[in-house]
This record gives C-alpha cells, structure tokens and sequence, in this order.
C-alpha cells in the first residue's frame, strides 16, 4: 500500500545555470560542479475509511523506522470559543490528558512514558487535537490511552484549577516577551472582536472565568466521532491500523444532536481598520515589529499563488530577510508567514531588532510588501522561491510525524488527502504574474496594520515621521480583551 | 524551566548511542549505522553511510573548534566567525552557500556550541559532488571584506538581543553557564558579549581561519543516497589537495578545579515576570563513564509529566512553573543542571528546597525498576526519532566521532546505557550532587532588589552550607 506515484518532476526544474553566470560575472572564480541527474521522491498514500459511529480513519503506511504516531482531531479549534471564555477550548484540550474514569493525571503520565511514548493535547484554530507517539512495537496500549483521554475525561475540579493557574503563569511569562505581545495583539488588530482575535489559550480575565461546567459541555457538544478524524501513520499495516481504530473508537456513540455545524464562516472582519499601534514596554531588550492583514483561507483559488508570493518574501534568502538581515545586519531574521484557516486567515510579516532600529524595519517591511506588487519578478528569482518550498514540503514528510500532520491539515480543512501528491506541480505552475496579482489584490501594503512592541521612546519619534496617525498604549494598559486593546479608566 | 539553548547551540540534543537491542526493555531492532570511515592523507576524516529512502543527501562538516577557543579577550568570536564562514570564501561570493542548498530545494545551516561548530547542509542527492566543492573551498580559505564582517557582525550582536535580552529568562541561561565555570574557558557563554563582539576584527577572522580551521581539526560526514566509489573519488577531488599546516593546534589546558564550597549568587533583571532558580553541579566529561548513569538520572528527573521534577513540584506542591534537569555534557567538564520557574505565590526558597528534596531522595533509595525501565525506554524511542532522517543520522555519527572520540560509539552506547543499573544511578547521585558541589543562582525581578527579604543585589561568594 505504500507509495504509488512517483514525482518525477520533484528537482527538475532546478539547475545551477543561472548561478554559474553569476559567479562568473564577479571576478574570474572557480565554479561549482554542476548536478547529476536528479533522482525521483515517492510519497506514501493515505488509505481511509469511516467507522459506522462516522468516525473518519486515515492511516499511511512508512516502515522505514520503528515508529508510530496517531493523532485524534476534533475539527474545531479556539475560534469556537464564546467571547467572554477565550481559552476555552485550549483549556479543554488541555485537561484530556490529566484525569479519566478509570486513570488519573499521574496514572495516563506514568502509563505512556512507561511505553517510551509521548501524548500531547492542545488546540490550534480550526482544530483540537490529542497525539501519541511511540515505537511500533507499543502502539495498541498507546492508542489505548489515546481512546480514553479523548472519549473518558473526568475535569476534575482541582486539575482545572491546577491547569487554570499554570496557564496564568505561563501567560505572564509569554507577556514579557516582546514577540509574543506582538502576536497577541497582532490578532485584535486584524481580526478585532471576531473569533480569531483573542489568544488561543485565552486572556488573565477570560482564563479566570472559565468554569467547570463550561469545560465538561464544551467537550460534550464537540468531541464527538463525527466531529473527529483519527490519522495514524508509519510502521503499521493499514488493516492493523483501521483494527486498532475498531476496537478502541468503535463503540464511542455518535450523540442523537445533530452535529455541529463547522463549515459556515465566523468571520466579520469588514470594519476593522489599518492601525499603526506601538506598544510601549520600557524594559524590552529588543523591539519586535509586525506588519500585519487579513490574507485567504485554506480553500480560496489562490491559496497557491498566496504560498508561492509568501515564499518569495520569506526564507533565509526571501526578500525581507534579504534586506533586513543580509543586506543591513537589522536583525537576526526577518520573515513572513500566510496563515491559511478553514476562516481567512492572517498575513503576517516580521523581525526583531534593537529598539533604535524600529521605525526602520518596519519601513523596510511595507516597502518590500509592497514591490512584490509593483516590482518586476524575474524566473531566476521565482524558481529557487518554488524550490524551498517544494524542498521543505518533502523533508517535512520524511518523518512520520510530518507526513501526519499534513495529513491531518488536510482532513481538518476538508481538502483531498491525495493533495499531498500533488503539492508539488501545484507550486510549479505558479508564474510570476500569478505572484504579483495575488500580492496586489491580497498584500496590498496600505491595508495593513504596523505593530512594534519595544521601548517607545527609542523609535516613536522616527515612526510619526513616517505615520501620522500613531497609537501608542504602555505595556500597563494594554487589555487583549478587546479591539480597541487599551484598558478602560 | 526548560532550558532552551540559544539557537546557535541548536535544539539538536544528540542521544549518542544506538545498535542491537536485547532484554525486555524494548522488543524493537534498533537499526547499526553501517557507515565507512577513511582519513585522507592531510588528515580530514571522512565518515559516510548510505541510506537511498530519499533522494537526498546530508553533509556535514565538524570543526573541533567551539567556544572554548574563542581568543583571548573575544569572548563569542568562535560563533561570530561561524558566521562569516557563509560570506565570501576563495571562489564564491558572500551567500553562495544559500545559492548551492535553499536555491534547489535543500538547506543549510550552522551552529557553534562550546566544543564544537557544525555546518549542515541536505540536498537532492544529484548535487552531492557540487556541495563537496563548496565545503572544500570554505575550508581552503576566505576572502571577506570589512563591510560584510561589519554587517554580519551587527546580525550577530541582533542573535545576542534576541537570545539574551528580549526573552525573559535569557539572561538567567547566560549567568548561570557563566557562573558555573571559574576557570574553563566555558564560563563564556557562546554568544559572547557587545563588547567583545565590537573588538573583533577582520584580522581576527584570517588568524582563526588559519588556526583551526584546517583538515586535520574537521570530520566530514556524508549520509543518504549517492555512490560509495563516487563520493570517496570526490572527496579525494576537492579535499585531497588541501594542504595541512605545520603548526601544531592550540588545545585548552585549563582544567576546571573542583568546588569545595557552596556558591550562592542572587541577580536581578529587569523584565523576571516570576523569580527563576538554576541550580549547577560539575560533573566529569562527555567521555567519562559515569555520563551514562547522569543521562539516565536526567530521564527519570525530567523526562515527561510522569518524571520525578514535574511530578512533585509542577504538579503537587505546584511550587514551580516548570521545572527541569539537564545533563550538559562538555567535552573538558560537564554541568547537571536544575531551573525551576517559580509559580506564582511561591518563593524562589520554596523551589530550591523542592529541588533539592528531589535530589536527596535520589540519593537516599534506589530508584524502581519500573522507573529504570521507563526511562531506558523513552532514550530509546527519542533515538529512533532522531535517526529518522539523513542529517539526524549524521548528526549522531560527527557527535560519536568528534566528542567521543569514536564512531563505533553510534552502534554501542544503546547496549551501555541499558546497562545502567539503579545502583549505578544512586552512586553517581551521591558522588556528585553534594552540597560543596553546588551553584545556586536566584534571579528575581528588579522591584525585589530592595525588598525587605534580606537579600541584596549583591553577589555572595562562599559556603554557607545548608
């Protein structure tokens, strides 16, 4: 069952010819070696089938290693938290691993180490998930306990306090990080009160409202099998897997409710505005800038022309990084990420630098969005851009954990599973017209919003030359409750 | 906490061991690394293994050059030059490397640790031979100009702001490697600092290049999918020609002396959101045989929410945050090292005394087998992760060779570690975590330096037992 197509076209594209004539055209200097002819990638192919209780069951087969990961996602993740609850449903994905009807915390800790395997519960958006990973020779007892994390979990009042207290303080440890501030607030700016504007694992306010009983529904209303894909990958014969899937998920019931609706959009971002925003944190031992806009969700037409143009900025040779860090020694790494969601999701472009540098990254940031747009792509740049990710995309499948995990994406965000064969000529047919439109339509600079975390009084100065319109909240006042992100007196 | 080295010491924790499983720990066939190993005749070793799954290829070259080595007066010039080694060398221009690797799909990186400086690169395995060249030219020589030693010299003082200054507990990481050495050139953390960092020059950057980077201080390592006959016939190709200097290479002598007494230091830092504690114990070298039995005493204190640390002070005094134990294995002399992060409500005393209860019960009984089991288990299952792929497969093979002085060591250090005995742990417990053996460090937030708690910001040096 393992692999079927062989992608031949994998590095083809890619020769050193045009990099020989650059090197020549220096002075005169050795020149490397050119390639051989390249060698061909075959990737697995994911089998499924779905239980009767509608439990979807993936499984991928890779023998290579003794090793064996399973992850059960339930396909919704933070932005179905109510607005005063924010961190609800991290809170929740949390909990499943400390306490069942017949284990406790200590008990499901002990029982997966004790098989030198690891299990890990949380929520992203879009998606919560609970994960084992463990040799191949342990999996039955692993997926044991990941079938009863998920199904039995008891919330115990004094492991949701304990929870509720470690999340407080790894929050304050989180806010003093000029970075971490930055992508908090990053998602009130472009997403304002809607529901991909909080922090997924909350807020101090919203953290220390949340009750119990709001856990135990919460779970009650979503875990259910036909809310849920299971996907298991690596050194297991499917029919071992769909076995394994039988018999520890089989007899969880599908509820008589009728299932949550996921498909529909939560999103009503429309009136939210482009803001210049500084946060003001005297004690910052660097500043963190953001340049930030709403970009596409999972499943828009342009998602790949939107990777591609991404690719283009971001990366070690991208151009932000390229002008930011190798051109002006600004930073130790610029970059920037298109965060596709089954919702539209965030663009966001950033580095850090030391706070005098400021004002002059985020310049650099806006300017190099912006000639994506407006400045000519030539092949010779376009081609390596397409070939990291290419690159990246086939490395990350080489471990059974990433060929899960992509699976996985791509059964939450409803996409075929075949995609992952298809990844590649995909991102080859992008041209650089293709980039260009998407960065004038979907980039445009003038949309987005700026965000620096740092000492204020070391760049604001810069920045309202550039800017008129410049706000700026003290680190004291800043509430990640709301859109406006100041306190209230 | 856990300790997050910087970026430039990599999160690549290499569990060097490996081979034939017996006993019923784990029924898994743990995979030999079949490599080949040959020395050419200027001394640089080669060490290669095949592996076709992918159509790619990892190289790696190892310089047994770290921070240790960083001149005198220069403190974080070993990373800084590792750095330079990406701009311009005898025929390629500056970022030519990223042309060869990111450019076709691979990628490449680096890192200095304080033994060691690592450059890694995995490509499809068609462009093997033109890798070869370029990690054989940047061996040859460099050809930097001042404006791009300046301009990288800026990113990597940026590398310090971020790594050092931006995250809360940066600076905490910084000063308790720091403290922790008062002798051994470890105690200067790779990083380095502004000043010394702005004292470097280009001539510095020559002067090293001809001190240690020549080919019999590298190990070249090469494993995925090529042609045994072909790469040894590129090898003698590019590498072959490279000439060896006379000069013999300059290897640090001091040896860290034992501690006799306590040492007791409290800092304070700006932005500390809850009072940190890191506790360091010197514990003999990467070779040494009593590694093994630290390793595992690091498993059972740390690894996972069912381990020792997390279970007592996460999750039932909640005294801590998080808590952690790491044996920092050095090539001259070793660090075990405890942090918690102080929850809130807790004092930095309270985590001390949780860690240091921990410890003694360590010392005091055996641990179970159950425990022994389970901790032998998880290094096993962490290894198996680790080969997964070309590069962490190479990663084990320069780690068994440079710092162990063996690459056989990749196919045997499995069956030492499954040795280890719950005697063998409560002996070196008892031989090394002893109250004359121990830095502590507190790090509080500024607003408690004049607090009424008796303690000042003031270093105190000395015994004071406990």
């Amino acid at each position: 069952m393992k692999v079927n197509k062989t992608l031949q076209l994998f590095f083809l594209a890619l020769t050193l010819l045009g990099m020989s004539a650059i090197v020549t055209a220096q002075t005169p200097q050795g020149t490397p070696p050119p390639p051989s002819a390249p060698h061909s990638v075959q990737f697995p192919k994911p089998v499924e089938k779905t239980l009767p209780n509608g439990l979807r069951v993936i499984v991928i087969e890779r023998s290579s290693t003794p090793l064996v990961s399973a992850t059960l996602l339930i396909k919704n993740g933070g932005e179905v938290d109510p607005p005063q609850l924010a961190g609800l449903t991290d809170m929740t994905a949390g909990l499943l691993t400390k306490g069942t009807q017949s284990r406790s915390a200590t008990q499901i800790a002990e029982a997966i180490e004790a098989l030198g395997g690891s299990l890990d519960s949380g929520a992203r958006w879009d998606a919560s998930t609970a994960t084992v990973g463990v040799m191949s020779s342990k999996v039955d007892p692993a997926v044991a306990i990941l079938a009863d994390v998920v199904r039995h979990p008891t919330f115990k009042d004094e492991e949701v306090e304990r929870l509720r207290q470690q999340n407080l303080d790894n929050l304050t440890v989180e806010l003093g990080e000029p970075g971490t501030i930055a992508r908090f607030v990053a998602a009130r700016v472009v997403f304002g009160d809607s529901p991909y504007g909080h922090p997924l694992g909350g807020t101090p306010e919203s953290i220390a409202r949340i009750k119990r009983d709001d856990i135990a529904n919460f779970h009650q209303v979503f875990y259910q099998p036909d809310n849920a894909v299971l996907v298991i990958g690596g050194d297991i014969k499917a029919a071992d897997a769909f076995a394994l899937a039988e018999k520890y998920f089989g007899d969880w019931q599908r509820p008589f409710r009728k299932s949550v609706a996921i498909e529909e959009s939560l999103l009503d971002i429309a009136e939210v505005k482009p803001r210049v925003l500084v946060i003001d944190k005297p004690d910052a031992g660097q500043a963190a800038v953001m340049v930030v806009r709403k970009g596409i969700n999972r499943k828009s037409p342009d998602y790949f022309r939107g990777i591609v143009a991404n690719s283009v900025l971001n990366g070690y040779s991208g151009r932000l990084n390229f002008e930011i860090r190798i051109k002006r020694g600004l930073s130790y790494g610029a970059g920037s990420a298109l965060d596709a969601r089954r919702d539209i999701g965030p663009f966001v472009a950033s580095a850090q630098t030391k706070n005098v540098s400021g004002a002059q990254v985020a310049d650099l940031l806006i300017g190099e969005i912006g000639r994506l747009a407006t400045a000519p792509l030539l092949d010779a740049e376009l081609t390596p851009r397409k070939a990291v990710l290419v690159g990246g995309f086939a490395r990350n499948l080489e471990q059974v954990n990433g060929l899960v995990g992509q699976v996985a994406s791509l059964a939450v965000q409803g996409l075929p599973l075949d995609d992952i064969n298809h990844y590649i000529n995909n991102v080859q047919v992008i041209t650089a017209s293709d980039v260009q439109r998407f960065a004038g339509v979907f980039l445009n600079a003038k949309e987005s919003s700026i965000i620096i975390v740092g000492n204020a009084k070391e760049f604001l100065p810069e920045l309202q030359k550039q800017f008129k319109n410049v706000e700026v909240i003290p680190i004291a006042e800043l509430d990640l409750n709301s859109a406006s992100l100041r306190k209230k007196n | 906490m856990r300790r997050k080295v910087t970026f430039l010491v990599s999160s690549i924790i290499l569990l060097a061991c490996s081979s034939a499983m017996q006993s019923t720990r784990a029924q898994v066939k743990m995979p030999q690394l079949n490599y080949r190993e040959r020395k050419l005749t200027n001394g640089l070793r080669v060490l290669s293994a095949i592996d076709p799954a992918s159509p790619t290829v990892a190289i790696q070259v190892w310089y047994h050059v770290g921070s240790k080595d960083d001149p005198n007066k220069r403190s974080g010039f070993a990373h800084l030059f590792e750095h330079i080694m990406f701009k311009s060398t005898k025929n390629m221009k500056s970022e030519m490397m990223d042309r060869l690797t990111e450019d076709v799909g691979g990628f490449n990186n680096a890192f200095t640790a304080d033994d060691e400086t690592v450059y890694f690169e995995v490509v499809p395995s068609n462009y093997l031979e033109t890798l070869l060249w370029a990690e054989a030219d940047r061996l040859s020589g460099l050809n930097v100009d001042d404006a791009n030693f300046k301009s990288e010299r800026d990113v990597v003082k940026e590398e310090y702001r971020q790594s050092v200054l931006a995250p809360p507990y940066g600076r905490f990481e910084y000063l308790l490697q720091q403290k922790s050495f008062t002798a051994h050139p470890y105690q200067r953390p790779t990083i380095g600092s502004i000043e010394d960092l702005d004292a470097a020059s280009l001539a510095d950057v020559q002067a090293f290049h001809a001190t240690f980077y020549r080919p019999d201080n590298a190990t070249l390592v090469v494993v995925g999918d090529f042609d045994q006959k072909q790469l040894d016939a590129w090898v003698d190709k590019y590498f072959g020609p490279i000439a060896k200097p006379n000069a013999p290479l300059p290897r640090v002598q001091i040896k860290e002396p034992p501690r006799k007494a306590e040492m007791r230091f409290t800092e304070h830092g700006q932005n500390v959101p809850l009072p940190a504690v890191g506790l360091t114990y010197l514990t003999p070298p990467k070779a040494d045989a009593d590694a093994e039995p630290l390793r595992v005493a690091e498993v059972i204190l740390s690894g996972g929410e069912s381990s020792r640390l997390y279970h007592s002070l996460v999750y039932e005094q909640q005294v801590a945050q998080s808590a952690g134990a790491t044996a920092e294995l050095r090539e001259d002399a070793s660090l075990f090292v405890f942090t918690a992060n102080v929850a809130s409500g807790k004092k930095s005393e309270d985590a001390e005394r949780a860690l240091l209860a921990e410890i003694k019960k360590m010392q005091d009984s055996p641990v179970s087998k159950a425990e022994l089991d389970k901790a032998i288990s998880q290094i096993v299952t962490n290894q198996l992760r680790e080969r997964e792929t070309n590069s962490g497969k190479a990663f084990a093979l320069g780690e068994a060779a440079v710092l162990l002085g063996d690459p056989n060591r990749v196919n045997t250090d499995l069956s030492k570690l499954q040795a280890v005995t719950a005697a063998d742990v409560q002996r070196v417990m008892k031989k090394y975590f002893t109250d004359a053996n121990r830095l502590v460090l507190y790090y509080l937030p500024e607003a408690t330096a004049t607090g009424s708690n008796g303690r000042s910001g003031q270093t105190t040096r000395g015994g004071q037992g406990r």
